[in-house]
């Protein structure tokens, strides 16, 4: 065949053109960047050109020697590292066993009130991954480490140790607490899904129900458990937010927090070789999932008829465990909040009596007298409205092109599933999502930072932060995509196609209008994760184009608690009230998403 | 009412070999089955000459003009063949009326409204659906659903009309109402049909011709009367019919060019035929129909009955002649057996085939056991 004839009837299928726009341009903004940095991390920058005595540009293994086989590399690499892996391993342990424990008594058990415990276990997974962490220390902060006590100790007296105030317990235990509804989800689905043949079979041929569990329960569950071990694990990995409100005060050190302090100070080519380090064992992570558990996944996939199980009595046990249930979850997704408000209503930190209480941090008009600083109350702060108009802005951006990017992306993979193409954009499209948002706005800093082909230099700009943004996002949406261009069967385009409706009528009035709601995820998801999203901005955002989450770092970095929770209760309320608004106007809704 | 051409088709999917040159040539008003085993290549086949799929080499005709021609790079776009195409799964638009599934695509040809509304009810009223114009097609059963489905595509009024097994999703009884339907509907329509099933009690009762396909390779293209009785090779006789084509190997002997002697471990037997013997008969299959197993009172071989099936009209023996030899044999009747009584049966003069060692079809006529 004529090779321009099979080229055009190559790009007469509009997927194709999809996928090859979408390589092109996934490419120069994941794989290009990759490689810039590699070269970054062999690179003399010149913030530190004087340090080492050499020419800015040029090359140097300095770096790698310094984090890896210098005497202090154990402070600034190996201590940091261990750290991660140990916070990461137990957040794993944690949300596994509280929301595995939580699956299983919603699926198999006669538990009260199964439907309110579900949507407020959900919770946490929608509200930004640091508001335990903000809430834990306003509730059990000591003045051991210079500031003010929290609520317990004023409540009981009690000084609180630095151990379970700050570092590694209440990091894993935060950080295992918040994807707990990832761990939910995911064993949840399985056990609602699973065919309950498999432990009717294993009933009528006399088997305990504690054998039960254990032969045959757990293994069915075991591949969602490893998913959500890997997903955990990596997410905590590059967490970035909670490690740095509960480990900065006792300085516990974990990667991602080293990642800022060299990438935003005098040594970024430590911070990419660090940051660098951080993607291959993401990347691990993925080829490992992908290896053992893409395999498995399939036997636990096999759904039947789910003929309604004999659930678990609880018996007496049922409405006081209810009852502990209601009560740990509250704790978990109402309580926070309250501890917010209240913050930001407390005049002088530590005291709680009602005296105390001002509206002043929301509503005065100069706070100077309290907090050092001519600092208006939020409502009445410019900064606020200002970061508000950016994070929405951003937020609004992020969301319609990493949504229909990503939808266009899912439609090309599947459509021309197989093919070689679909593969690679497929792997491009996911590849953002394995980057940890420290690392991957690193690269975007070390590269956007200067003027690159037609670009100027974006450093500071809201470009850079909605570019990163729709990259960062896509995987989100192009999963979206993808399942619902599963779920629509070839057939009913080309039953459009073939009596000569256009392609972009089959996508506008077939297409999309059919898989609405999941349509719609795809845009919500980008959203709110790009509302809530810190780690990937703090790098990037200068005080010009803060957005509301740096604004509440730098809060938090100033010691202002007082303005952080209650800059935190309005993100929290501005995420669940847009996740209400689009759930109640199109049923999308953002569990029905992957991890983030 | 066109005709369709196929010229050396052949599809290819990386290394698999989907269609392998192909040459088929469809008459007007033909009414043609593409059968064969899943795999074999017929919906790609059919897709190929909607235009949803593309040959890697080959030329496809419509009503003689060219539509795809990988030598003059041609590729016609599927809406300007000017044919419809009936899915599987119907592919109804979920969230589309009945009414609006109709319309949409005559909406989208721009004609007038009081037009779309004049054809939207003639078709509501051929398919027998009036009832239900403002329905989804999720408040309709399976087989309401198939006639939304062909009436929508039979809106544009296409005189090709391209089905992809459009019945296997219906229960055996409204299959043979939609089956009855369908013949009307070529009938009334006049267009040209290619139909693709793998049942071959379908194709047998629907088609003009049947075109069997195995492995992307054409196996017969005939009339069905014509591949029921004198299929071309071993694969067709197996594969069409049921119960299946009694098939028992043999070494052959030759006497002269009409008559050799057959034997194998439990039967020895002698064939006749008014065909000439290929030379080679070292290693032959006998081809016997089920209903060509008569069973009588003299002659013939004796045979135990295995199982004995009775439906009341037919009754469907499984014998055992010797140790190995299985035969099944079709009794038109109510008649029964006990297991393990002992029959005699004779094979239906002139209705035995013979296929040569490459399992292609040789010769038919009689056998005698000896």
């Amino acid at each position: 065949m004529k090779i321009a004839f099979k080229f055009k009837s190559f790009f007469k299928k509009p997927q194709n053109v999809i996928l090859v726009v979408l390589l092109l341009a996934l490419g120069y903004l994941t794989l290009f960047p990759m490689f810039s940095m590699i070269k970054d991390t062999v690179t003399v920058h010149v913030s530190e050109a004087r340090r080492l005595q050499l020419t800015a540009g040029s090359f140097t293994l300095d770096h790698w020697m310094k984090v890896l086989f210098d005497k202090n590399s154990f402070q600034l690499f190996y201590r940091p590292f261990l750290n991660s892996l140990v916070t990461s391993l137990a957040a794993c342990f944690v949300s596994l066993v509280f929301g595995g424990t939580f699956a299983w008594f919603i699926t198999r058990t006669n538990l009260r009130w199964k439907k309110l415990l579900s949507s407020l276990f959900i919770f946490p997974y929608i509200m930004p991954s640091w508001t335990l962490a903000l809430a834990w220390i306003n509730i059990f902060k000591n003045s051991l480490v210079g500031g003010s006590q929290g609520l317990f100790t004023a409540l009981t007296g009690i000084v609180t140790p630095n151990w379970l105030a700050y570092g590694a317990f209440p990091i894993s235990l935060v950080t295992g607490l918040h994807y707990a509804p990832f761990a939910y989800i995911m064993i949840g689905g399985i056990l609602r899904n699973a065919d309950a043949n498999l432990e009717e079979a294993a009933q009528l041929l006399g088997t305990t129900r504690r054998r039960m569990l254990f032969k045959i329960t757990i293994p069915m569950i075991m591949p969602a458990v490893l998913s959500t071990f890997l997903l955990v694990f990596s997410s905590a990995m590059s967490s970035f937010a909670v490690p740095s409100f509960l480990g900065l005060p006792v300085r516990y050190q974990v990667l991602t927090m080293q990642l800022y302090r060299t990438m935003d100070g005098v040594a970024p080519g430590q911070g990419y070789a660090m940051a660098l380090i951080m993607i291959l064992i993401s990347v691990g992570i993925l080829a490992f999932n992908q290896r053992v558990i893409g395999v498995r996944k399939n036997y636990t996939t096999v759904t039947g008829k789910s003929s309604q199980i004999a659930l678990v009595n609880l018996k007496k046990g049922r409405t006081p465990i209810s009852c502990i249930l209601v009560f740990l979850i509250i704790m978990v997704s109402v309580f926070p909040l309250i501890t917010f408000a209240l913050e930001s209503l407390i005049k002088v930190p530590g005291n709680y009596s009602l005296s105390n209480l001002t509206l002043s941090f929301w509503i005065g008009k100069d706070n100077g007298a309290i907090i050092t600083s001519g600092e208006p109350g939020l409502l009445l702060n410019p900064a606020l409205w200002k970061a508000l108009w950016n994070s929405i802005k951003l937020s609004v951006v992020c969301a319609v092109s990493a949504g229909t990017l990503g939808f266009l992306a899912g439609y090309g993979i599947v459509r021309s599933k197989g093919t070689r193409l679909s593969k690679i954009v497929d792997s491009l499209a996911f590849f953002p999502y394995l980057m940890p948002a420290m690392a991957f706005s690193a690269i975007y800093l070390s590269m956007f930072s200067v003027r690159r082909l037609l670009l100027p230099s974006l450093y500071g700009t809201f470009f850079i932060l909605a570019l990163i943004g729709t990259v960062k996002y896509m995987p989100f949406a192009s999963r979206s995509g993808i399942n619902s261009m599963m779920q629509l069967s070839n057939q009913i385009e080309e039953a459009g196609e073939i009596v000569g409706i256009s392609w972009f009528k089959r996508m506008t009035r077939l297409v999309i209008p059919i898989q609405k709601s999941s349509f719609v995820s795809g845009y919500l998801l980008p959203y709110i994760s790009c509302m809530r999203e810190l780690s990937l901005f703090v790098l990037l955002c200068t005080p010009q184009n803060r957005v509301l989450t740096t604004l509440l770092y730098y809060y938090n970095e100033k010691g202002w608690s007082q303005y952080s929770n209650g800059l935190n209760l309005l993100i929290v309320i501005i995420v669940i009230f847009v996740n209400w608004l689009v759930n109640k106007t199109t049923g999308a809704s953002i569990d029905k998403g992957i991890g983030g | 009412m066109p005709s369709i051409e196929l010229r050396n088709i052949t599809k290819k999917f990386g290394d698999f070999v989907a269609v392998d040159n192909l040459t088929l040539d469809i008459k007007d008003g033909d009414f043609i089955t593409l059968l064969g085993p899943s795999g074999c290549g017929k919906t790609t086949t059919l897709r190929q000459i909607a235009g949803l799929e593309m040959p890697s080499s080959g030329e496809i005709l419509i009503d003689g003009k060219i539509v795809f021609s990988s030598e003059k790079s041609i590729d016609v776009a599927p809406k300007d063949r000017g044919v419809g195409f009936l899915f599987q799964n119907y592919a109804l638009w979920p969230h589309m009326t009945v009414y609006k599934n109709i319309a949409f695509g005559l909406e989208n040809l721009k004609w007038n409204k009081a037009d779309i509304d004049k054809r939207v009810k003639e078709l509501l009223k051929l398919l027998k659906i009036e009832e239900f114009p403002d329905r989804y097609p999720a408040e309709l059963s399976g087989g309401q659903q198939q006639r939304v489905a062909i009436a929508r595509t039979l809106a544009t009024n296409p005189r090709v009309l391209l089905m992809d097994e459009p019945l296997s999703n219906l229960d055996a009884k409204l299959r043979m109402e939609m089956r009855a339907e369908l013949k009307r509907l070529h009938h009334e329509t006049g267009a040209t049909f290619v139909y693709v099933t793998h049942d071959q009690l379908e194709a047998m009762t629907l088609a003009t011709k049947i075109c069997l396909l195995d492995r992307g390779y054409l196996q017969q293209y005939d009339p069905p009367l014509t591949v029921y009785n004198r299929p071309r090779n071993k694969f067709v006789a197996d594969f069409v019919g049921n119960p299946t084509m009694n098939l028992i190997s043999f070494k052959g002997e030759r006497k002269d060019e009409h008559t050799c002697v057959l034997t194998c471990k439990d039967m020895k037997l002698e064939f006749t035929t008014a065909d000439v013997l290929p030379a080679e008969l070292d290693e032959v299959t006998i081809g016997v129909r089920p209903e060509n197993v008569l069973v009588t009172e003299k002659d013939g071989i004796e045979v135990r009955v295995d199982t004995s099936l009775p439906s009341g009209m037919e009754t469907i023996l499984n014998l055992k002649a010797g140790e190995d030899v299985m035969l099944s044999c079709v009794m038109i009747g109510s008649v029964d057996y006990p297991s393990d009584s002992i029959i005699n049966i004779v094979f239906k003069e002139d209705h035995v085939l013979l296929f040569d060692g490459k399992g292609d079809f040789a010769a038919s006529g009689s056998v005698r056991f000896i």
